[in-house]
C-alpha cells in the first residue's frame, strides 16, 4: 500500500515537472533559443547571455539561430541541430529523457515527501494536544487571581516596556 | 616577512591543536586553569593568523615577487587598493583570510564567554579550534601562501581584470564573513550535542551570531549580484553559475533556522530539526568552498586548481557525519511534548515556510550536482544552467512568498475561520486588485501576475500589522502617529525588524520578476553623430577617447541619453585591456531609476570604418532587487539592535558580575 502511494506521488511529481519543465512559446525570438543553449566560450552562461562582447562561439551562433527562425523552424528544430553537432553538454538544461528526468522530478518528489511527512507529523501532534479554548494559555486557569498590589506592579511593567 | 608569515602560521596551528586538547580537557576535568589557558591559546592563535595576514598584505604591497602568490595575484601597476584585496583573489590568500576571520570569531566567543556557559563554551571553542586545524593545516602543508619563486621575476601577472572592481574589494569579504560566522552556532549546537546540555542556552547564546552570519551571507549574495551586474556586461546579475548556487544555499537554510528557532523559542518543539538546520548551513558552507577549489564542477569563479580537493571531501564527509551520528544518538533526550492544534496556525505556516526554504535549497544543490552525477552514472556531461533552476524554483519561490503574507497575520496556536477572514480580508482584496490592474493593462504572463498580486499581498499584510501596532500604541499610550511608530519598531525590534527584512525581500522579487520578464535588448552598429533609440530613450554616440596607462589600454565612448528631445544623461562605457595578463574587459555605463535601468555596453569597434557597436539593455524595475537589498539590511540592524529588556538584562549582568569580581579572589591567569 505504501509503496503504491510512493508510485502514484513519484508518477504526479513526474507529470508536474513535465509540465514545468516544457518551455512554451508561440513564436521563438532569438533569445528564447538561445537562452536554451550554453556557451562553450567557457564564460558558464547560455549563448544569450555570453558575456563576451565578441565571443568567437555565441555571436555567430545567434546570426545562424536568427537565420533559421527566418526560415521558419522552431525551437525544438534548432536545439535538435545543435545537440546533434555539440552534443548534451550544449543544452542549458537537462532534457526530460531517461535519466535525466530524475533533475526535474527530484526537487518535486523531495518536497511533496516532505510536506507529506510535515502533514503526518501536525496530525499526530495535534492528537496529543488537549484542545484549550482561544484566549487561554495552558494552565492559565490554575493561576489565581492578582492582588491589587500585584496588579499594580505588572501595570507598571508593561508601562515601561511599552 | 615570508619566513615570518609561515612561521606564524605554523604556531598558529600548534596553538589550535593545543586549544583543542585544553578546551576538552579542561572542561572534562572542570580544570579551571586549563580552560584559561585554551582561551589563551585561541587569542594568541588568532595573532599568529594576523601577523601571517599582514606580512602578505607587506609582499603585495611591496611588490615582493619572490613569493609565489604576489607574483601569480600582482604587479607593480596595480592600483593599491587591488593590492590590498589580492589577499582574497587567489586559492591560499583566501583561505588566510577564512581563517583569519574564523580565528577572530573564535577569539570574541572566548571573550564573550569568558565568565558564562561554562558548560558547552569550551567544547564550542574546540570544535571552532577543530574546523581552524583543518584550515591551518592546507596552509602549512598543502596550499601554502609563502611558497616562493624558484626565480624572482621583475614583473608580477596582476590580478584578473574582472577582479579589478570595487565591488570585488567587498563581496568576498562579506560572503566569507557569513560563511564563517555559520561556524558558531554550529560549534555551540555540536558542543550542545557532545554535553547533553540541550536546552536553548546554545540557541540563546548564538542568536545574534545566526542573525550576523545570515546578515553577511545576504550581503555577499547581493554584492556578488551587483559585481555581476556591473562587470560581466551581460545586463544580467544572477546565473545560477554553482559558486552562486553555493553561496546562495546557506543563505536559504540559515533563513529557514532563523523562522523556526522562534518555535522552538516559544514552544520548546522542533529542537531536533533545529540542530539539524544548523549542522546543515555549516556543511552548506563547506561545501561550497570545496566546489569553488577542488575542480569537481566547472565554474566561471574557481580558484587554479589544487589538491585541495580530496582533503576538503574528507573533512566535508566527517563533519557531516561525527555531526549526525551525535545528533542521532542525542534524538531520545531531544523529545519534548509537542504543543500543536490547528493547521491553521502559526505554527504550521512556519514550518511549510521552512519546507520550502529547505526545498529550494536542495533544489539548487541537486541542480549543481547533477552535471558529476550524470557523468558517473551516464558517462555524459550535461549543463544544468538558469532554464532549469528558474523552472524549478520559480514556482516555489511564489508559494514562499504567499506564506511571507500568511505568518504575520496568523496567530500562534490556531485561527478560526472568522479571525482568519477579517486579518486576511483586506490583503487579499489589495493581491486581487493589484493582479486585476495588471491584467487589464495588458499583463498576461501568469506568473508575473501571481508574483506582483502576491507581493501587494504581503505588502498588504505587512500594512496591516504595522497599522494594528500603531493603532494599539495611540490607544493605550496616547502617542502621535509617527512617535507610535518609530517606539513600536524600538521596542519590539526583533518582530518589527523582521517584517522590515521581509518588506526588503518583496522589493527585491519585484526587481527580479520585473528585470527577468520585460527587459529589451538593443545591439546596433553607429559612427560619431549618429543616433539610435531604445525604449523611450534616443542614444547618440558623440565620440570615441582612448586612453592609455602603464597599466591598461581603454577606449571610453560618450553617449548622450535624451528623452522627448530633453537630455537625460551622459554615459560613458568603455572598452579596456590590460596589459599584463593580456586580457579585455569591458566597462559597463549604467543609468538607474526605479523604473527602467539603461545599461550600456561598448561591444565593438571598428577602426577601419569608424563605426562603434553598443549592446543596450533596458532593464525595467532591477532597481528594485538593490534598493531591497537595503531593506534587507536596516531591517537586520533594527533586529538585532538590543531592545528595552535586552539592555537593562545586560546592566543587570554587568553589575552582577562587578558585584562577584569584588566578593571573589582573581582567578589565576585572568
Amino acid at each position: 500500500m505504501r509503496l503504491a502511494v510512493g508510485t502514484r506521488t513519484f508518477a504526479a511529481c513526474v507529470a508536474l515537472t513535465l509540465f514545468i519543465a516544457a518551455p512554451a512559446f508561440a513564436k521563438a525570438t532569438v533569445d528564447d533559443v538561445s537562452q536554451g543553449l550554453t556557451c562553450q566560450c567557457g564564460c558558464g552562461l547560455t549563448v544569450a547571455n555570453c558575456n563576451h562582447p565578441e565571443c568567437s562561439f555565441s555571436v555567430p551562433l545567434r546570426g545562424e539561430i536568427s537565420r533559421m527562425l527566418d526560415q521558419g523552424m522552431d525551437r525544438a528544430a534548432i536545439i535538435a541541430i545543435y545537440r546533434a553537432k555539440f552534443g548534451e553538454k550544449i543544452l542549458s538544461a537537462p532534457t526530460t529523457e531517461g535519466f535525466n528526468l530524475l533533475a526535474w522530478v527530484m526537487p518535486f518528489f523531495a518536497l511533496v515527501v516532505g510536506g507529506g511527512f510535515i502533514v503526518m507529523m501536525l496530525g499526530r501532534w495535534r492528537h496529543e494536544t488537549p484542545s484549550l479554548p482561544l484566549g487561554s494559555e495552558m494552565g492559565a486557569e490554575r493561576i489565581p487571581a492578582l492582588d491589587s498590589r500585584l496588579r499594580e506592579k505588572l501595570d507598571a511593567e508593561v508601562k515601561r516596556l511599552l | 616577512m615570508p619566513n615570518l608569515g609561515q612561521l606564524a602560521l605554523a604556531i598558529a596551528l600548534i596553538l589550535a591543536l593545543y586549544s583543542i586538547a585544553a578546551n576538552i580537557y579542561g572542561a572534562r576535568r572542570n580544570a579551571t586553569d586549563v580552560i584559561v589557558s585554551a582561551r589563551h591559546a585561541i587569542w594568541a592563535m588568532t595573532a599568529m593568523v594576523a601577523i601571517a595576514a599582514v606580512s602578505l598584505w607587506v609582499g603585495l604591497l611591496t611588490s615582493d615577487f619572490s613569493l609565489e602568490y604576489v607574483a601569480s595575484y600582482s604587479s607593480t601597476t596595480l592600483p593599491t587598493i587591488y593590492k590590498i584585496t589580492s589577499l582574497w583573489g587567489g586559492q591560499q590568500g583566501s583561505l588566510l583570510l577564512w581563517t583569519l576571520l574564523l580565528s577572530t570569531f573564535a577569539s570574541i566567543v572566548a571573550f564573550q564567554n569568558r565568565r558564562r556557559n561554562p558548560e558547552i563554551a569550551p567544547y564550542a571553542l574546540a570544535v571552532m579550534a577543530i574546523v581552524a586545524v583543518f584550515f591551518l593545516g592546507m596552509l602549512n602543508f598543502v596550499t601554502r601562501p609563502f611558497d616562493l619563486m624558484a626565480v624572482r621575476p621583475v614583473e608580477g601577472s596582476d590580478l584578473n581584470p574582472l577582479l579589478q572592481n570595487y565591488w570585488m574589494a567587498i563581496h568576498p569579504p562579506s560572503l566569507y564573513t557569513g560563511y564563517v560566522s555559520t561556524t558558531v552556532p554550529f560549534a555551540f549546537a555540536a558542543a550542545a550535542l557532545i554535553t547533553g546540555k540541550l536546552d536553548e542556552t546554545w540557541i540563546r547564546t548564538t542568536r545574534r551570531w545566526a542573525i550576523f552570519s545570515w546578515f553577511f551571507l545576504t550581503l555577499g549574495n547581493m554584492f556578488g549580484a551587483r559585481w555581476a551586474y556591473e562587470v560581466l556586461g551581460w545586463g544580467g546579475y544572477w546565473a545560477w553559475d554553482p559558486v552562486e548556487n553555493a553561496a546562495f544555499m546557506p543563505w536559504l537554510v540559515m533563513t529557514a533556522y532563523l523562522h523556526s528557532v522562534m518555535i522552538q523559542e516559544r514552544k520548546d518543539m522542533l529542537k531536533v530539526w533545529n540542530l539539524a538546520l544548523i549542522g546543515l548551513a555549516f556543511f552548506l558552507t563547506l561545501f561550497g568552498t570545496f566546489i569553488t577549489r577542488s575542480g569537481v564542477i566547472s565554474s566561471v569563479h574557481s580558484f587554479t586548481q589544487s589538491g585541495l580537493g580530496p582533503y576538503f571531501l574528507t573533512f566535508l564527509i566527517l563533519i557531516a557525519l561525527v555531526y549526525t551520528g551525535a545528533l542521532l544518538y542525542r534524538v531520545p533526550d531531544l523529545r519534548s511534548p509537542a504543543e500543536f492544534e490547528s493547521y491553521l496556525s502559526r505554527e504550521a505556516a512556519f514550518l511549510f515556510n521552512n519546507l520550502l526554504l529547505v526545498g529550494i535549497a536542495f533544489a539548487v544543490f541537486w541542480g549543481t550536482i547533477f552535471p558529476v552525477l550524470s557523468e558517473a552514472v551516464r558517462g555524459v556531461k550535461i549543463t544544468v544552467g538558469p532554464p532549469f533552476f528558474n523552472r524549478v524554483n520559480g514556482p516555489l519561490a511564489l508559494g514562499l512568498v504567499f506564506l511571507m503574507g500568511v505568518g504575520p497575520l496568523i496567530a500562534w496556536r490556531r485561527m478560526t475561520v472568522k479571525n482568519l477572514a477579517s486579518h486576511f480580508a483586506a490583503p487579499a482584496i489589495i493581491g486581487i486588485t493589484t493582479g486585476l490592474i495588471l491584467f487589464g493593462v495588458e499583463i498576461t504572463q501568469w506568473y508575473v501576475l501571481t508574483a506582483v498580486s502576491l507581493v501587494a499581498f504581503v505588502a498588504g499584510t505587512i500594512a496591516v500589522e504595522f497599522g494594528r501596532g500603531v493603532t494599539a500604541r495611540r490607544h493605550m499610550v496616547h502617542e502621535s502617529t509617527p512617535r507610535a511608530l518609530v517606539n513600536l519598531v524600538s521596542k519590539n525590534n526583533r518582530r518589527y525588524g523582521g517584517y522590515i527584512i521581509h518588506v526588503g525581500v518583496i522589493m527585491a522579487f519585484v526587481g527580479i520578476v520585473g528585470s527577468s520578464f520585460f527587459r529589451v535588448e538593443v545591439k546596433k552598429s553607429v559612427k560619431p553623430g549618429e543616433s539610435f533609440a531604445v525604449g523611450p530613450y534616443q542614444l547618440r554616440f558623440q565620440s570615441l577617447n582612448p586612453l592609455s596607462t602603464p597599466h591598461l589600454e581603454s577606449a571610453t565612448a560618450e553617449v548622450e541619453v535624451t528623452r522627448d528631445g530633453r537630455p537625460v544623461a551622459s554615459m560613458f562605457p568603455a572598452k579596456l585591456f590590460y596589459k599584463k595578463p593580456q586580457q579585455p574587459a569591458t566597462h559597463v555605463a549604467i543609468r538607474s531609476t526605479p523604473l527602467y535601468d539603461l545599461y550600456v555596453v561598448l561591444a565593438g569597434i571598428d577602426d577601419q570604418s569608424g563605426m562603434v557597436t553598443f549592446q543596450v539593455f533596458l532593464t525595467p524595475l532591477v532597481f528594485w532587487l538593490w534598493a531591497g537589498g537595503l531593506m534587507m539590511v536596516l531591517g537586520t540592524v533594527i533586529t538585532m539592535w538590543p531592545n528595552v529588556r535586552e539592555r537593562a538584562a545586560i546592566a543587570e549582568a554587568i553589575s552582577r558580575g562587578k558585584e562577584q569580581i569584588a566578593a571573589e579572589p582573581a582567578p589565576g591567569g585572568e
